[in-house]
């Protein structure tokens, strides 16, 4: 095999805006992964740091799961997004400077928000606690972010695009106009009473099904096919497996407010796309599936993200019924969802593609395969713990709650073995995320070492195998 | 896929369609919902809040209250709400008309709160609310950045908003802990949370008997 079909000099062209969006994302990894541990303490010892405003616990939730969305997801899932852009493309990525000053941008963004959130100014609805200020900053560094990813795709060279594609300029449009319609009708001009709620539940699950998703199945896409060397089978469903998320993922917003102060037709529509979305799901399973050879790092990362893509699918289609959520509602194991979602498929996902990326952006092969190895293991072990005990403590929440003779200070003694272990699982997650943080930093400087020109090896050296 | 334009222009309809379908759909079902007035009480329901208790509001959404309390009772029948006397009815949309920012909530580690000002069998008072603050309970922070602790000046009467706790958090003599304005305003929304008045979309539906039916049972 030709090495210069695998090392493409488009990718050293273009590596700055992309190296910059990658450490600020994973920096903002181990911020957000500090915060959630703190928080997962004060769940077991409510009064752990809580003499500090800052640090209480309604303020360390909200700062761990912004700095997680919009630090870590969305700085990775855009450095990669434009990557897999520029690759397909065939070009070094154009308009690089706007790239590079949104990542500026966007990152300060964060950091008001984060510090926004620590005083008081947090919003209260999930997945958007960017307090309001910030939101213009961030809905313009993310359009100036997307514009050389939209060039590349607009470029490309050939006009046959790709499920990559698809997913990664679907996510780089539409997050701006989610983000604009929440910040109006939310903000700008607040709508009456309990449909903000309502926006606020449309919003965050548009966020996951049309913008995190589909940035992190981008790098599935393109990641899966270069590795294990073959055609997607099934491919001629991916189009269509790519139209149904798009069409119905931004309708199973509704199935949180089941039971609440809103119309029955809400949970019921959600009720409804959660069983169409099936097919979107298992189209990408059937083509992913050559994943689970676990060929590398990359691979090994990816395949358990369209592991937990495959069960969160699940999971939010039984937990929408009415029946199931008589149970589930209200309780730790809304949280387990959501970390299925976040962390089991959209990080680990990003996550293997950092691993195939980078050595082929810096053109240097991992620093270190035993902190590779570390990282592959702490991760996967922390969320399957995560999800495990966040999932017991629900089991045992939703029993109590049902039960009227149980107060509230019993139900936190009968939890807290359970969250005990998700407070062990966030700790695992945090050394693996800093493991990761000092090799890809390690590997990232070793650009800045004068060397002999470029010789590179074949692709199979530039990836570690962690195995 | 080879043509740019579609591909845009379907992405314009997918969330198109969401949007108009989910949000503006609800907004045009909810947005422009009236309070109810009742003839035979001479009064509009629901009522606004006092001044003080739209500022607490600020508080309780600025320290993350609503990460462990939600704020919407369930139908009687769907799970423990009535039972544990949240509430008599579900909440409905009316009751949240204005309200500047609901604040429903997604999790329940600590109890619902819509009609805490009218929990059964016995509501909790403002002294109740703020020494629970102050000291916290077993799955709740304590909130003592809400409190002041000074000292009483010589001769002068101790503050009558002073806590009046016992044990091992009473203060020293000489010493009293006052609660903040933030404190205040926290404690008089909570207190202004109550949903009295049932409204006729708040009452379950019973299908009405077939004339048949009647016929029967006679």
């Amino acid at each position: 095999m030709s090495t210069t079909s695998e090392y493409s000099p488009t990718d050293a062209a273009s590596r700055w805006p992309l190296l910059l969006l990658l450490i600020k994302g994973i920096g903002w990894l181990v911020v957000s992964g500090i915060f959630a541990l703190i928080a997962s303490i004060q769940l077991t010892t409510p009064n752990f740091m809580a003499v500090c405003p800052v640090f209480t616990y309604g303020r360390t939730v909200a700062i761990a799961e912004t700095a997680f969305v919009y630090g870590w997801l969305a700085n990775a899932g855009l450095a990669l997004a434009l990557w897999v852009l520029g690759r397909l493309s065939g070009e070094p990525l154009r308009a690089q400077n706007w790239a590079l000053g949104g990542a500026i941008f966007w990152n300060l963004g964060v950091f008001a928000a984060v510090i926004g959130i620590a005083v008081g100014d947090a919003t209260g609805f999930p997945l958007l606690e960017l307090p309001r200020y910030v939101q213009l900053i961030l809905f313009f560094s993310y359009a100036a972010i997307a514009i050389p990813g939209l060039l590349a795709w607009a470029g490309r060279l050939r006009r046959v695009s790709f499920a990559s594609h698809w997913y990664a300029a679907a996510a780089l449009f539409l997050f701006p106009w989610l983000l604009s319609i929440a910040h109006v009708m939310l903000f700008s001009a607040p709508a009456r009473g309990v449909v903000q709620p309502i926006i606020a539940g449309w919003y965050a699950q548009s966020a996951w099904t049309l913008w995190l998703a589909p940035l992190a199945l981008s790098v599935g896409y393109f990641v899966v096919p270069k590795v294990t060397g073959k055609v997607l089978p099934s491919y001629e469903f991916a189009s269509l497996g790519f139209w149904c998320l798009v069409f119905v993922g931004g309708l199973t917003g509704g199935r949180h407010l089941l039971g609440g102060p809103v119309p029955a037709w809400i949970p019921s529509v959600a009720v409804v796309s959660c069983a169409l979305l099936f097919f979107h799901t298992f189209v990408v399973l059937l083509n992913l599936r050559g994943a689970f050879s676990l060929q590398g790092t990359a691979l090994k990362f990816i395949a358990f993200g369209i592991f937990a893509y495959v069960a969160g699918a699940v999971m939010d289609a039984v937990t929408s019924f009415h029946a199931v959520a008589l149970h589930t509602q209200f309780t730790y194991f809304d949280e387990a969802q959501k970390q299925v979602a976040l962390y089991g498929a959209a990080t680990t996902i990003l996550f293997g593609g950092v691993y195939f990326a980078l050595p082929r952006i810096t053109g240097k092969a991992w620093l270190s395969p035993s902190l590779v190895w570390a990282h592959l293991s702490l991760s996967l072990l922390g969320v399957m713990l995560l999800v495990v005990s966040l999932c017991a403590a629900g089991a045992t929440q939703s029993h109590d709650l049902l039960d009227v003779t149980v107060a509230f200070s019993t139900i936190a003694t009968d939890t807290r073995g359970a969250l005990l272990g998700a407070t062990a699982a966030y700790g695992l997650l945090l050394l693996g995320n800093i493991c990761f943080l000092a090799n890809f930093y390690g590997t990232a400087c070793e650009i800045l070492k004068i060397s002999a020109p470029a010789t590179f090896a074949e692709p199979e050296a530039l990836e570690t195998h962690a195995s | 896929m080879k043509s740019n334009v579609i591909f845009f222009l379907g992405l314009v309809a997918a969330l198109g369609i969401s949007w108009g379908g989910i949000v503006m759909g609800s907004n045009a079902q909810l947005g422009g919902l009236a309070p109810f007035y009742d003839d035979s009480q001479s009064n509009a329901f629901p009522q606004r809040m006092p001044g003080i208790a739209a500022q607490g509001q600020l508080v309780y959404k600025g320290l993350g209250c609503a990460q462990c309390h939600t704020q919407q009772v369930r139908r009687p029948g769907f799970g423990s709400d009535k039972d544990r006397g949240w509430g008599d009815r579900q909440s409905v949309a009316r009751d949240y008309i204005y309200q500047p920012a609901p604040q429903l909530g997604l999790s329940r580690t600590g109890p619902d709160l819509a009609n805490l000002a009218d929990r059964k069998p016995s509501a909790p008072d403002a002294s109740d609310l703020l020494n629970l603050l102050y000291s916290g309970a077993n799955g709740m922070p304590s909130y003592r950045f809400l409190f002041e602790t000074r000292a009483v000046g010589v001769g002068a009467q101790p503050s009558e908003k002073a806590l009046k706790l016992v044990g091992a958090l009473e203060p020293k003599a000489g010493l009293e802990i006052v609660p903040t304005p933030d404190a205040d305003a926290l404690v008089a929304y909570l207190l202004s949370l109550s949903t009295p008045y049932v409204y006729p979309e708040a009452v379950p539906f019973t299908p009405p008997k077939a004339e048949g039916e009647t016929g029967a049972a006679k």
